[in-house]
Formats: C-alpha cells, structure tokens, sequence
C-alpha cells in the first residue's frame, strides 16, 4: 500500500492537563494511483489524519509509512525533508503568500530543493501552461480570482512531482462548475498514477467518478472506509 | 549551494518587499554608525595630529613652581644644569596668554629667541608666507589668518596690545602661519623674547619655560630626573607626558562620546529585537507555508539571517562611508567643538582619518554583532512556527 497506516494514535499535550487524543488507533491503507475522499465534521481527527499522510507530524504510537517511507516516530527534519520529496499540498485557502506573484508562489517548494531560477521557471511554465493560467504568470496573487488561485495551487502542489497529493477542502471557496473543474483535474492527476486524498464535506468531491474510496472520521476513529461503486 | 543562493536571493526580495519598515530600519542603524565612527575617526585623527606635531617639540620644558603654581624661571637656571652630560642645547621661552577684551578671545603669544630653525630638533610651523623675526627686531610678530581676522587687520599689518600697566605695544606682521598647521598656530602670535618680556611685563633674564634639547632620545627620561634632582620646585616635563595628556584628554572625550553612542546603539538593538519578535499574522503565514513547502527550520533561519546581516553590513558600511565623507569633506564638523573645545580662535585645520582594522573591527563588534544577536531570537521564534498551522 502506498499510504499505509497501522493502529495510529496521535495526542496532543501528551501528559499534560489540555491533552487531547485526536486520533485512536486508526489504520488506512490507500493504494498507489487512487483517490480517496475523507470526510468528517470539525474537531474529528481528519486535519491530524491529513497532516500524519502529509509528513506534517508523525503519529504518537502506531505504524505509519507513507509512499514506501516508515514515518513513525521521525524527527522533524526527515519528516520534512519526506514532505518535500512526497507530498504536494492544495489547500482550502490556497495558502498563496499574497506580495508574491504567482510564478514566485508556484516554485517556493523548489527553492529549499536547490533548483536553478532557469529550471524553476521553466517547471513552472509547463504547469502554468497546463492548467491554463500562464497570462497570469506575473501576476500577485490577489489579483487572481478564486478558480484561478486553485489552480495555482495545485501547480504548486506538482511542481516538484510528487507522488502524493493532498487536498484539505479544495473546493470550499468555489462554485458548482470550478469544483467540478478542480475534482477534474485532481483525477486527471490520480490517472498520471498519482495517490490523491482529498478531505472535503462537498458531494461533488465525495461523488466525483474518480473516487476510489469514502473515509468517514468522527472523534478520531474511522466509521466507514468504503469503496465508491 | 544551490539551496544557499535560493535562500538568499528569497532574503533579499524579501527585504524589497517590506522596502518602508526595512528603509527606516537601515537609516537609523546608518546614522549611529555614522556617529560611532566619526567619533572614532575624528579622535584617532586628533590624536594622530598632536603625535605629528609634538614631534617638534621640546624634549624637556622646565617650568618654575611657586604654592603650586607657574612663576616665571630665572635664565641663569641654564647655567645649574650645564654639568648635566647629554643636554645638547637649553633655550629660553616665553609662553603666555592674552586675552583680548574687544574680540573675547584667548590669544597664545610665544617669545622665542630668534633663529627658530637653527637644527632639526627645534623646527617650528612652517610659514605660508613672510619670515620670522630676526635676532634682535622689536615689534615684529608671526601670525596666523585666522589671527588677522579677529584682529580684523585686512591689508594692515600692524595692530597693538595692551600691556598689564594698559600702555600699548605695537606690533607689525612680517609673516603668516601655513594652514596645514591651524591646530597649534590658530591662536598663535611668536614674537621675540624681549617683546614677550615686554608685553607682559616679565623681568629681564627671567622667562616662563627653559627648553631643553637632549642628544640622545632615550636619555630623555635620565635627565629629566636628574634636572628634578638639581632643580627642586620646578616642574620639568618631557615630550611623552605631553603626548600622554594628549592621548588623554582625546581618550577621555573619545570614551565619554562613546558611551552615549553606546546608549543610543543599545536603543536601536532593543528596538530592533521589538519590532523583529513580534511576528505579524502576515509573517506567521508565510513562514508556515514555506514549512509545509518542505523548508526546513534551519532555512526559515538562515533566510531571517540572510535579512538581518544584508541590512546591518550595508547599514555599518554605509555609516562607516559616511563617517569618512564627513572627516574627509566636512573636516568632522559635527564632533570637532566636542574634541576641541569651544574657544573662541578655534583651530580650523583638516583632519587626516587613517584606516585602522582595530577600530573597524570595534565598531563591527559593537554594531552588527548585537543587532544579529538581538534578531537570532525572534529569527528562531519565526521558524519553529508550526508547519500544521496553516491547515
């Protein structure tokens, strides 16, 4: 499994007064290649589910290993540099850094990597490029509307080729037709081979047909990992 | 490397981008090092200057101490220290001071037996133009410009005194003082021994300081001994002593402007580690995002470093810069009055600033060093934000 987790328990404030178990003994498995959808309300473990898939935080106990790599237990410096090899994040509020323009947002992830200027924007064309928005290339970001924004980030979110993408609430700020275009191109990256989990309360990301799966999480368990079909 | 350039290359957009707060910042640094390094520069100049020109003093002054005072020394004294082996040559001075009521400023007047320039020992300013006053010419005097304007002379060369009694004394310039030495001859008028005696009314064969010249420099010390031994009562003064006081005195205004330097240094820092540890929402984000992004806190440190060093080493070389432009072109105009005093003849030679590495370094230490201390913490505050929160 690419996305492999095994009896994981994450808490917070371990031992201290305000400890708070978000996670109980969870285990997950999603396979190279498929697209997975968590749902859940507030406060139910699916941003800590997320953020363990993501290389964010290990878990406090269980096995955890994602894209081949054991994260249980990792120091923070590996688990970024995971992050940094693995995962390509889109987030709800684009998370774009507002007096950068766009191409300066899209190749951040490339910097910590070393790469040349030449490369980095020659990546960033391509992206730009594929998901129509190289007229806004020079653009700051708040000049962008909001479909053109996710766009963006999802172009960050590939930019350094990951196997793995996450998307926290991808089509919250859009309307009917833009998530439909955002779940459309989270699919077409999940047929280029990529594992794609996306947290999302929207039927048109749960019932999208690139949907392999449904992970509902209420108060840090899983209730129901079933397959879409 | 390629890590390392990105980084920097990220730093220094970022500084352009907060271009308002990262110009107020780099001004105010500026202008204190500015003041740190005129202070040193003009110090070290100064006391550069007095080391020149106390190398044509005097090896020994001898003076006569009467209840803790200066009296005037008998002439004849020479003869008590003529058994001394080593004085090469004793000449007789005048020195005094006249202060002039009309101008209220403070002259020095200087009685010598002429020839001045008889060995290399006893040289005196050089001349722009005219001579010195030949052996035995009454009522001639040397000057200096800034001499002439006071006594507004303009083309006239003769002017008068009072002596003590309130009769006058006249006095005629046959020479002017080259500029190059305004340190010591701005308030300056040498005239011979016996128009000195006259003007202040010294008694005949009495002067106020006996000069002695010593053949060899290091007996200087032996012989000043031995001329205290010989002369109970006197003050006898080597060439070093002088330079010392100097040194001192310089020192001494150097220290004190430094200190209140130091004060406004440390403000700055303090002020600077304000406004640097208290992150923006704004910056908590974008340091979060770079997090996500796979930054490590090691690179969200170096970037804050990268950010802090680029504005403090412009800021100190440009304060540095600056501070030299203002010795060099402006002659130190803002600290001179601190240094010189404010007498009313002031000097108003050029200063020579000479680079030295040890005062670079000082100022290197005392600036750059603490303002990169004072931003490490909130550096280090930014970049354990955690990557989760901005999800």
């Amino acid at each position: 499994m690419f996305i492999d987790l095994q009896a994981v328990t994450k808490i917070y404030n371990q031992g201290q007064p305000n400890e708070v178990i978000a996670l109980k003994t969870v285990s997950l498995a999603v396979a190279k290649g498929e697209m997975v959808c968590v749902q859940g309300p507030s406060g139910s473990g699916k941003t800590t589910l997320l953020s363990i898939i993501g290389c964010i935080f290990s878990p406090t106990s269980g096995r955890a290993a994602i894209g081949g790599k054991k994260i249980s237990r990792l120091p923070d410096h590996f688990l970024t540099r995971y992050r940094r090899e693995l995962i390509g994040f889109v987030f709800q509020n684009y998370n774009m850094i507002d007096h950068l323009t766009v191409l300066e947002n899209i190749t951040l992830p490339l910097l910590a990597l070393g790469v040349s200027p030449s490369i980095r924007e020659r990546k960033a064309d391509h992206l730009l490029e594929k998901f129509g928005i190289s007229h806004r290339k020079k653009f700051k970001v708040n000049q962008l509307s909001g479909g053109e924004l996710q766009r963006a980030a999802i172009a960050r979110a590939l930019i350094n080729d990951p196997p793995i993408i996450v998307a926290d609430e991808p089509t919250a700020h859009l309307d009917g037709k833009l998530s439909l275009e955002v779940m459309d191109m989270l699919a077409a990256l999940k047929e280029e081979g990529r594992t794609v989990v996306v947290a999302s309360h929207d039927p048109i990301v749960s019932r999208h047909h690139g949907m392999a799966g449904i992970i509902e999480v209420r108060d840090g368990v899983i209730l129901l990992n079933k397959p879409v079909g | 490397m390629g890590r390392v350039l990105n980084i920097l290359d990220y730093a220094l957009c970022s500084l352009r981008r907060k271009l308002l707060k990262n110009v107020s910042v780099f001004a105010i640094f500026t202008l204190v090092i500015f003041l740190f390094c005129s202070f040193q520069l003009v110090s070290r100049a100064l006391t550069e200057a007095a080391e020149q020109l106390l190398t044509t003093a005097p090896d020994i002054t001898i003076q006569q101490m009467s209840a803790g005072r200066q009296i005037s020394i008998a002439s004849s004294t020479k003869m008590e220290l003529a058994g001394i082996f080593g004085i090469k040559k004793i000449k007789e001075r005048i020195w005094g001071y006249y202060f002039d009521e009309s101008n209220g400023a403070n002259y020095t007047v200087i009685g010598m037996h002429a020839p001045f320039s008889d060995s290399p020992g006893d040289r005196l300013p050089g001349l722009s133009e005219g001579r010195l006053p030949a052996p035995g010419e009454r009522g001639k005097v040397v000057v200096s410009d800034n001499i002439r304007n006071h006594l507004q002379l303009g083309s006239r060369k003769h002017f008068s005194l009072f002596r003590p009694d309130l009769t006058q004394a006249g006095f005629e310039t046959i020479g002017l003082f080259d500029g190059k030495l305004e340190i010591v001859t701005a308030d300056l008028i040498l005239m011979t021994l016996a128009d000195a005696r006259d003007l202040f009314a010294i008694p005949d064969k009495f002067v106020t300081d006996l000069l002695v010249y010593v053949a060899n420099p290091n007996e200087i010390e032996t012989i000043a001994r031995k001329i205290s031994l010989k002369l109970p009562g006197s003050r006898v003064i080597t060439r070093n002593q002088i330079l010392k006081t100097y040194k001192v005195v310089f020192n001494w205004r150097s220290g004190l402007g430094t200190i209140c330097l130091l004060t406004a240094l440390a403000a700055f820092v303090i002020l600077a580690w304000d406004k640097a540890s208290g992150l923006s929402r704004e910056e908590m984000k974008e340091v979060g995002i770079l997090k996500i992004l796979g930054w490590q806190t090691g690179d969200i440190i170096f970037l804050r470093f990268c950010e802090s060093l680029t504005v403090s080493l412009l800021a100190f070389l440009t304060g540095y810069l600056l501070a030299w432009m203002h010795i060099v072109y402006f002659d130190g105009i803002l600290f001179r009055p601190v240094f010189l005093g404010w007498s009313v003849v002031r000097p108003v030679f050029s200063l020579a600033p000479s680079f030295s590495i040890e005062n670079l370094l000082l100022v290197f230490c005392l600036s750059v060093v603490p303002y990169l201390c004072a931003t490490a913490v909130p550096a280090w505050r930014a970049a354990t934000v955690r990557a989760d929160s901005v999800i």
